[in-house]
C-alpha cells in the first residue's frame, strides 16, 4: 500500500517519470548487451579495422568510428554494462556497509558511536575522486580494483545517513514499547528500524548512482584504475586528448551519452526525494493547489486591516 | 614525515627540478582558476536557486530546476569539450587553451597569480590577454559545479518562505524587499556556505580534467602528466596539497557558517542569542 502510492507520486512528476524512462531503457539495453553476449551490436566493439578509422557519423556507422576502427556506437552498447553496472555495485557495496556501520552507531551508541563517527568523519575530509585516484593507482588496473577503490572511499556519507535517521526512528514510542515486550535484538533491528530508514537510503542511492557514474567515467578519462581499449565511457572520451579538432565526436558521442545516464538518474532520484520529502508531499499530491494558496500580505493590505 | 610537513618533496624523475618549485609555479595558476570560478558559482548558484525558489511550482522553477539538474550531470569533460568546440573552433572569440598569448610578454612573478602580477606591473595587454584565456575553463568548471549551490538554496528557500519568521517580519511592517534580502535570502545562503566547501572540492579535483583539456599550467595539468607517465614522486604532493585544500575549505565554511548564523557557537554550544 505504501509502495503502491510511493510508486504513483514517482510517477506524478514529470521530471522522474523522464528519468525513470532513461535509467529503465539503458539498464534494460545493458541488459541485453549481456545477456546476448555482445551479440546485439551492429559490429564488434573490440576488433579493431583499422582501414575505417576515424570515419565521420553516417547510417553505416551512427556515431563514426575510432581511431582503430571500432564502431563508436557498438562500444557505446558495450559500455553500458559496466558504466551502469560499476556505479549500481558500488551504490549497492556502500549502502550496505553505512547501513550496518550506521545502525551500529546509531543503535548501540557509547564508544561504538564515537569511534565508527571519528573514522567516518576522518574519511568523509578527504576529496573523493583523489582518494580514489590514490587507492586504485595503488591497487593497479582493472575493473573489481576500481569497484573496490570506489566503495573505499564511497560509504561514509551513507553512515551518517542511516545513524541519523536510527536516532530519530530510536526516540519513538513504537520501540520502546518492542523492547518492552522483549523483542529481540535482531527483531527492533531489522524489523522496526530498518524498514523506516530505508527509503531515505534509496533516494540518497538513486542519486548517488549518478554521482557514482560520472566519477567512475572520469576515473576512465584520467586513465586509472579502468584498463585501457576497455570500453568504457570515459576512457573513450579520453582517448582522444589529440584528435579533438579533427575527429570531434569521436569524444562528443560517449561524453553526451554519459550525460543523459547521469540526468536519468539525477531526475528519478530528485522526484524521489520530492515524493518521500513530507513538506513538498502534499504540493505533489494536489498538483500545487496546496502552496501555491500561501499568504502573501503586502504592505497596502496590512495598512486596510 | 617531516619531509612532508616542511615541504621537501624531493626531486621531480623527470625533470630534475625540485618538486617544491614545480608546485610554486602551478599552484598560483590553479589559484587563479579555481578562484574565479568559485566566484562564478557562488553568484550564478545562488542567483538561480533564489530565482527558482521564489517562483515555486511556476514555469521558471521548473527550467531552473532542470538547468541545475542538467549542469550537476554533466561530466566535466564534457562541458570543457563543447567549451572548446563551440566557443574556441565553431565561433572563436576566446582561445582554446594557454594562460596567455605568447606574444605577450608576461609581468614579474610577485604573488604568482598571473592577472594580479599583471595589475601590479600596469601590464595591461597582459592582464587582457590572461583575462580571455581564464574565461572559458573558469565557465567550464562553474557550469559543472553550480548545481548543487543552486538546490541547496532553492530548498532552505522553500523552508523559509512560508515560515512563522518571515510572517513576523512582514508584520513588523518591513518592506517586501526588506524582508526578502534579510530575511529569505540570508537564511538560504546559511546552508549554500556549508555546502561551498564540499563544491569548493569538487571545482579542486574538477582541474584534473579541465587543466589538461585547456592546456592550463596548473596543479591538475601536472597531476594528469605524472598519471600519465606514472610519476608517483610528483603524484603524491599534490595529493596531498589537494586534499589540504579541501580541508582549509571545510574549516573556513564551519568559521563563516558561525558568524553567518548567530545560533551556532563554535564552541559547539547554543549560544544565548537566538
Amino acid at each position: 500500500m505504501k509502495s503502491l502510492k510511493f510508486r504513483q507520486l514517482v510517477l506524478s512528476n514529470r521530471l522522474s517519470s523522464l528519468g525513470l524512462a532513461i535509467v529503465i531503457i539503458s539498464v534494460s539495453l545493458a541488459a541485453a548487451f549481456a545477456i546476448s553476449g555482445g551479440r546485439i551490436t551492429p559490429y564488434s566493439p573490440y576488433a579493431l579495422n583499422l582501414q575505417d578509422s576515424n570515419l565521420p557519423p553516417s547510417f553505416t556507422h551512427f556515431f563514426g568510428t575510432d581511431f582503430q576502427g571500432r564502431d563508436i556506437f557498438s562500444r557505446v552498447i558495450a559500455a553500458l554494462p559496466i558504466d551502469l553496472g560499476l556505479p549500481i555495485a558500488i551504490v549497492l557495496l556502500s549502502s550496505v556497509l553505512g547501513i550496518f556501520l550506521g545502525m551500529a552507531a546509531g543503535y548501540v551508541g557509547g564508544v561504538v558511536d564515537e569511534v565508527i563517527m571519528r573514522i567516518t568523519d576522518l574519511f568523509l575530509a578527504f576529496p573523493t575522486i583523489i582518494m580514489v585516484l590514490a587507492v586504485a593507482a595503488t591497487l593497479g588496473a582493472g575493473l573489481v580494483n576500481a569497484m573496490l577503490a570506489f566503495v573505499f572511499v564511497w560509504w561514509p556519507p551513507y553512515v551518517r545517513l542511516v545513524r541519523g535517521g536510527v536516532l530519530e526512528v530510536v526516540a519513538e514510542e513504537f520501540i520502546a514499547v518492542s523492547k518492552a515486550l522483549n523483542s529481540s535484538f535482531s527483531y527492533i533491528m531489522f524489523r522496526g528500524i530498518l524498514p523506516n530508514i530505508l527509503p531515505s537510503v534509496l533516494v540518497y542511492a538513486t542519486l548517488d548512482v549518478g554521482t557514482a557514474l560520472l566519477e567512475v567515467s572520469i576515473l576512465g578519462f584520467l586513465g586509472i584504475g579502468i584498463p585501457p581499449n576497455t570500453p568504457e565511457l570515459g576512457v573513450m572520451v579520453g582517448s582522444i586528448s589529440y584528435g579533438l579538432y579533427t575527429y570531434p565526436w569521436q569524444a562528443l558521442f560517449p561524453a553526451f551519452i554519459t550525460m543523459i545516464l547521469v540526468v536519468g538518474f539525477s531526475f528519478l532520484g530528485e522526484g524521489a526525494r520530492e515524493a518521500s520529502d513530507v513538506k513538498v508531499r502534499p504540493y505533489i499530491l494536489f498538483k500545487g493547489r496546496a502552496f501555491r494558496k500561501a499568504p502573501k500580505i503586502t504592505k497596502q493590505e496590512l495598512a486596510k486591516q | 614525515m617531516r619531509n612532508l610537513f616542511t615541504g621537501n618533496f624531493g626531486i621531480d624523475p623527470l625533470t630534475g627540478q625540485t618538486i617544491l618549485s614545480e608546485i610554486r609555479f602551478y599552484l598560483p595558476n590553479t589559484l587563479e582558476l579555481v578562484l574565479f570560478s568559485f566566484v562564478i558559482i557562488i553568484i550564478v548558484g545562488v542567483a538561480l536557486g533564489y530565482f527558482a525558489g521564489m517562483h515555486f511550482s511556476t514555469l521558471g522553477d521548473s527550467i531552473a530546476r532542470v538547468i541545475y539538474l542538467v549542469s550537476w550531470s554533466t561530466p566535466m569533460y564534457l562541458a570543457a569539450i563543447v567549451a572548446i568546440l563551440l566557443f574556441a573552433t565553431f565561433i572563436p572569440i576566446f582561445p582554446s587553451g594557454g594562460m596567455y598569448s605568447l606574444s605577450i610578454s608576461p609581468p614579474q612573478p610577485v604573488t604568482g597569480i598571473f592577472l594580479i602580477d599583471a595589475l601590479i606591473a600596469l601590464n595591461i595587454p597582459a592582464f587582457v590577454s590572461g583575462l580571455q584565456h581564464l574565461i572559458l575553463p573558469a565557465l567550464a568548471l562553474a557550469f559543472v559545479n553550480f548545481g548543487l549551490i543552486s538546490r541547496a538554496v532553492r530548498s532552505s528557500i522553500l523552508n523559509v518562505r512560508w515560515s512563522t519568521y518571515v510572517k513576523t517580519a512582514r508584520a513588523k511592517g518591513l518592506s517586501e524587499s526588506e524582508v526578502r534580502r534579510k530575511h529569505i535570502l540570508r537564511n538560504a545562503l546559511i546552508d549554500a556556505t556549508s555546502l561551498s566547501a564540499v563544491v569548493f572540492g569538487w571545482v579542486l579535483t574538477s582541474t584534473l580534467v579541465v587543466e589538461e583539456l585547456f592546456a592550463w599550467p596548473g596543479l591538475g595539468y601536472d597531476a594528469y602528466q605524472a598519471i600519465f607517465s606514472s610519476d608517483y614522486p610528483v603524484l603524491i604532493p599534490i595529493v596531498v596539497i589537494f586534499t589540504l585544500g579541501v580541508i582549509v575549505a571545510n574549516f573556513v565554511a564551519d568559521v563563516a557558517y558561525s558568524l553567518l548564523d548567530p545560533r551556532i557557537a563554535i564552541g559547539g554550544h547554543l549560544s544565548e542569542v537566538t
